[in-house]
């Protein structure tokens, strides 16, 4: 947690890069090695095969070796950039933030953390700590999305038949006109 | 079947890297003359728009050729010294360590380009277009617009593709501003800057030199808007490749690049323009130490955003006089590039991205706008091709 508040306010670049150079080399040094495992099984078993590609992401890697801890290996990583992203621990908090400030009036942020955590919505029993802000995000949007939308296309579709007088006052080029708000480039 | 795959390997990573760079330059491009092709019409009536840039000449379309020439120069020489006073400037704040000044100064810059720019050209459109939406739902996008670029462009953890998004629709907005321009004026402007972008990044006294230097040196992030290609990773070690790859201490020739531009749309009356250039960044070689692993890829290509800022506008600008011009600037510019990545490989050091297709660009413009036209008019006319 102390690490997303961080990422928040980098007054400091040093530091965070540091920290995330550590990271990422834990990362790649745990991934080797369990790369380096499922390796030898899988070439055990079949005589000539070539290595197979790990797809970006991993994801395909623990689904590969039935021996392997397939939970913690199916969706290694929580966000849709894969290595590039946040590892599991920072997700939580960033998660979570995402989630709270998305309440003022702040939908895309929802949205973005649908995204950027997609490969969590994907399968439904990994990352327990941050599956609930992410479905939260979720459902936040698609309520959020519908209202309004049907407030728009009310707008739109209604027009001056149904609002009167308000809807030219409403209205987003009568607005700009009456304040001028293209003059002023 | 390792074998097999590395020879592949080497030429997919690099023609990838490169097409990962292109690609955005060219949907701002094609956002940017699409852009000046909806909302078009300013070309004769260009509205007394006084900004840093037209501060010394207001040009009019009664001057003589002439005159109109000697205004562009003063203006672009105007523009070019308070760039460059404002790039020292960052250089001594970089100096006494203001980074966090700096950042926020990135990201209000960021929150004026979106919000005000980006809200008046959606007002554009919406007039264009006749568009009826009302302005609760207009505010409450733009709003949620503008604070997910700022987060986009002040965090680091967001999603890569929202990042580099963000950046190009600041990159088009600002080059939509840039157009609005008069006409000498930004042609000149243009080749001014590819100047002084030349001299400022290979001049050992140049201030963006000064900038990277100290970057090095002291192995921090210049806080500076960049667009950043998504780093390769090779499939066939999966290793993470870091992406600030400049910063590894281990390989002297470590190519930087660092790109800071910032253009703050403060009032039109003041006339304020804020604008820093920068250098194109190579990505590290093979010879990178990741502990001990094996490597592959390398790190990613970042691009300054002032480079598809006047890309864009040399675009935009050939985009109202004709779509011909616009084809040949395109090539050239892309031509451009290329040529200045295959001397990043040669040199290995923090080369300007402008000169090369700037100067391209406007030779490729005149050349079109003086003889190709006439020649393609003509034997259209004659039903001789075409």
């Amino acid at each position: 947690m102390s690490n997303s508040s961080t990422s928040f306010s980098s007054s400091v670049h040093g530091v965070e890069r540091e920290r995330e150079r550590e990271r990422e080399r834990e990362r790649e040094r745990e991934r080797m090695e369990r790369s380096s495992e499922e390796v030898t099984p899988s070439e055990a078993a079949v005589l000539i095969t070539p290595r197979t590609d790990p797809i970006r992401g991993d994801d395909r890697n623990g689904n590969l070796n039935p021996i392997s801890t397939a939970s913690s290996l199916r969706a290694e990583w929580p966000t849709i950039d894969g290595p590039l992203g946040l590892s599991e621990q920072d997700s939580v908090g960033y998660a979570r933030k995402f989630f709270g400030f998305g309440f003022i009036l702040l939908p895309m942020l929802w949205a973005v953390n649908c995204y950027y955590f997609w490969p969590v919505l994907r399968n439904s029993r990994s990352f327990p700590r941050i599956r609930p802000y992410v479905v939260g995000s979720a459902i936040g949007v698609t309520i959020f999305t519908a209202m309004l939308a049907s407030w728009a296309l009310t707008f739109t579709i209604g027009g001056e038949r149904l609002f009167g007088h308000t809807w030219d006052e409403l209205v987003m080029y009568n607005v700009a006109d009456r304040y001028g708000l293209t003059g002023w480039i | 079947m390792d074998q097999s795959q590395r020879p592949k390997g080497i030429l997919h990573s690099l023609g990838e890297e490169i097409i990962r760079i292109i690609t955005p330059v060219s949907i701002c491009m094609f956002l940017v003359v699409i852009l000046v092709s909806i909302l078009d019409a300013d070309s004769s009536s260009s509205p007394s728009f006084t900004t840093i840039a037209t501060i010394a000449y207001d040009e009019t379309t009664s001057d003589t050729e002439w005159d109109k020439f000697k205004g562009a120069l003063l203006n672009s020489l105007v523009f070019v010294t308070v760039v460059t006073l404002v790039t020292f400037l960052l250089v001594l704040l970089f100096y006494f360590r203001c980074t966090g000044f700096l950042k926020y100064y990135m990201g209000f810059s960021a929150f004026l380009v979106l919000g005000f720019m980006g809200g008046e050209i959606a007002l554009f459109l919406i007039q264009v277009f006749n568009f009826a939406i009302d302005c609760f739902t207009y505010v409450l996008l733009l709003f949620n617009f503008t604070i997910v670029g700022v987060l986009a462009v002040f965090m680091s953890k967001i999603p890569i593709f929202l990042t580099q998004s963000y950046m190009v629709i600041i990159g088009v907005l600002t080059a939509y501003w840039f157009t609005m321009l008069p006409e000498w004026t930004t042609w000149v402007l243009l080749v001014a800057m590819a100047l002084y972008d030349l001299a400022a990044v290979l001049l050992p006294v140049g201030p963006l030199r000064l900038l990277v230097e100290l970057a090095i040196s002291r192995d921090e992030d210049i806080p500076a808007l960049v667009y950043e290609a998504r780093p390769i990773i090779d499939h066939g070690n999966t290793t993470i490749v870091q992406r600030r790859v400049w910063r590894e201490p281990v390989n002297p020739e470590s190519h930087i690049e660092s790109s800071q531009n910032e253009v703050s749309i403060a009032n039109v009356e003041q006339g304020q323009g804020d604008e820093l250039r920068a250098p194109l960044m190579e990505p590290l070689g093979e010879n990178m130490v990741l502990e001990g692993i094996g490597l592959g890829a390398s790190g990613a290509i970042k691009l300054g955003l002032g480079d598809f800022i006047f890309y864009s506008v040399l675009v935009g600008r050939a985009a109202m006089y004709d779509f011909m011009t616009v084809y040949a600037c395109y090539l050239a510019i892309i031509a451009g590039l290329g040529i200045t990545l295959i001397l990043l490989a040669l040199y290995q050091k923090a080369l300007p991205a402008l000169p090369v297709s700037v100067l391209l660009g406007v030779l490729f413009y005149v050349l079109t706008r003086v003889f190709l036209e006439e020649f393609i008019v003509q034997c259209s006319s004659n039903l001789l091709m075409f």
